[in-house]
């Protein structure tokens, strides 16, 4: 196992180097030039030789390539500069409103997980009638948009019967209406997934063995159908985590949940580069542990490669 | 009789009897040709222009002269919504084309070269994905400034790597059917074994991905259009028309609920079309206990 790691970490390396690039790459190569705009900022008139004595403090002047590796190294020991709007470090900035926004996504992820199984495997299950009624109801959820279904969430639950409240503090209780509507979302179109490879487990022959034997359905589901499409699952719960990241940013500006979502919303309209790349690692990195997580549930429920691994 | 095997080969859809998918295949057409002709309305009825205002029947109710009511600016939404058909699923289907312009020649190179080729071009497109795809086109618009041109590029550029995947997976199967192979033996030319051979073998599952993904492509800038970092203020689109309603969500839930089900519905229709024509290619049939 632990080599696994170590191979599934090496090849990883490459991508983790790409990714980190192309974060770099999109903000150097932005438009505006950052040393004018900072000047503007101080509410300088700059003289030339001003530009180039700050373009020299920057680093600036060095090539392209060089200026990467500088970044790469800070961005390692997690120095991702100054945000350009507040004059705060970014990393501070940034850990501040990680926790919520993860709190958000995992309680969503668990929430669509628990949904998407309920669902697909009641549309497997159901007669003829129920289960299209059932896709069709999954078809419904996964075309609504997660912001006008939190605006009626929010219109049913805050105005109508008063339980929930619009302006939070990030307690608990407020998390309850954005994981919901992450949730549904989410979890319906895991639920197209769960019914798409439940059905297709459904066609092989090793199901209609099972029948034939007269196993009882249950024992069919549990023990012939949900190992083989565990790891498969896995990975789009993944990917379901990777979009939960980026979808709370939807969520977290309706409800106000006090999250990355409205970090990078003002950084985007402020042009604040060094919070856009920090957050482009983050969720980056993230996604990458996820996927990672993934991989091992993926080994662990397949004995073919539980088995190659603890040999190899 | 081998016209009646081509024949019923070509088009499947002829075998007549009622399935979920058809009925979905059609209730989604039928729902896409509503938008069309929404979209064509202005010009068979007289409707108001989307950004004429009416200060004085701001925030009012479906009436006689506004069907689906006014805006806070007094703008007719009948009008604004019919207006944004062109804008939203224009940007949407403009999205998809970019995505396609990139995800087909790349899917198609790297499943037909193989070997270090396709590695490398896979690996490519690893690195992209590596990212969620809306933070990506999040980071993407940041760096273009908010606008509709920006949210398409940066949705383009987030979504292209998975559908050059999928791209892929159905040339490398595709590639290794017999008739392919024996046109290769013939000595037909690359050209002609992609155009001829590859792909009208990977056309049918294209287009359930294309229908699919064009519906998540329009949620996404719908979305991006609501965070205010797509689409902008004056321009009738349904995203923007949502996000311009938040404040005026208990006075005028109207606002709220018709550029909301414009977005709903389409998205459906492009969903329903998809799994219709899925479930039409998909002959396997499940063992039932």
């Amino acid at each position: 196992m632990r080599r696994f790691l170590f191979m599934r970490l090496a090849t990883a390396l490459p991508t983790l180097l790409g990714m980190s690039f192309i974060a770099f790459a999109i903000v150097s190569l932005a438009p505006g030039d950052p040393v004018m705009q900072e000047l503007r900022a101080m509410g300088v008139v700059p003289k030339p030789e001003d530009i180039l004595a700050i373009r020299a403090q920057y680093g600036l002047d060095k090539p392209f390539f060089s200026r990467y590796f500088d970044w790469l190294i800070r961005a390692l020991q997690f120095d991702f500069g100054q945000s350009i709007a507040s004059g705060r470090s970014v990393i501070d900035e940034i850990l501040i409103h990680l926790p919520a926004t993860l709190a958000l996504a995992l309680s969503s992820l668990i929430g669509a997980i628990g949904f998407s199984l309920a669902l697909g495997l009641a549309a497997v299950s159901a007669g003829r009638a129920t289960g299209a009624a059932l896709r069709g109801l999954t078809i419904l959820l996964v075309s609504v948009p997660s912001f006008w279904l939190a605006l009626l969430l929010i219109y049913v639950f805050v105005f109508q019967l008063g339980w929930g409240r619009l302006v939070g503090d990030g307690s608990i209780g407020d998390l309850i209406l954005p994981t919901l509507t992450l949730s549904l979302g989410a979890g319906a179109s895991l639920g197209r997934v769960v019914y798409e490879r439940v059905r297709a487990e459904m066609c092989e022959d090793h199901i209609r063995l099972a029948i034939a034997k007269g196993l009882a359905p249950p024992v069919i589901l549990f023990r012939h159908i949900v190992p083989r499409v565990i790891g498969p699952l896995a990975t789009t719960w993944a990917n379901t985590f990777g979009a939960l990241l980026g979808g709370a940013v939807i969520v977290e500006s309706i409800f106000g949940w006090p999250g990355l979502g409205q970090l990078i919303l003002q950084a985007i309209s402020q042009r604040d580069f060094p919070v856009i790349q920090a957050y482009l690692v983050f969720m980056g990195l993230g996604f990458f542990i996820t996927s990672l997580l993934a991989d091992f549930i993926v080994i662990l429920s397949d004995p073919q490669l539980r088995r190659e691994v603890s040999n190899g | 009789m081998d016209d009646i095997i081509r024949k019923t080969r070509y088009l499947p859809v002829l075998r007549l009897h009622v399935s979920a998918g058809r009925v979905g295949l059609v209730l989604g057409l039928f729902l896409l040709a509503e938008f069309v002709a929404l979209g064509l309305a202005g010009y068979v009825i007289a409707l108001p222009s989307p950004n004429s205002m009416d200060l004085l029947a701001r925030l009012d109710g479906p009436s006689a002269d506004h069907p689906l009511g006014t805006d806070h600016l007094g703008r007719d939404v009948l009008a604004r919504v019919a207006a944004a058909v062109h804008i939203s699923l224009g940007a949407a289907l403009a999205a998809m084309a970019a995505i396609l312009a990139i995800a087909l020649p790349w899917g198609i190179i790297a499943g037909l070269s193989g070997g270090r080729v396709d590695a490398v071009m896979m690996r490519l497109a690893d690195i992209i994905m590596a990212f969620p795809m809306l933070v990506l086109a999040l980071a993407i618009i940041g760096f273009m400034g908010a606008s509709l041109q920006a949210s398409i590029l940066g949705v383009a550029a987030a979504w292209w790597p998975s559908n050059a995947r999928m791209v892929r997976a159905l040339v490398l199967a595709a590639k290794e059917r017999d008739f392919v192979h024996a046109a290769r033996l013939c000595g037909a030319s690359r050209g002609r074994i992609v155009l001829r051979h590859i792909l009208p073998q990977i056309l049918p599952p294209l287009a359930v991905i294309i229908s699919l993904e064009t519906a998540s492509v329009l949620l996404a800038l719908s979305a991006l259009s609501f965070l205010g970092i797509g689409a902008q203020a004056p321009t009738p689109e349904w995203g923007a028309m949502l996000n311009e309603a938040r404040p005026f969500f208990a006075q005028a839930p109207h606002m709220l609920l018709v550029p909301g089900l414009a977005v709903s519905l389409a998205v459906l229709a492009f969903n329903l079309i998809g799994e219709g024509l899925r479930d039409i290619l998909d002959q396997r049939e499940p063992y039932q206990w």
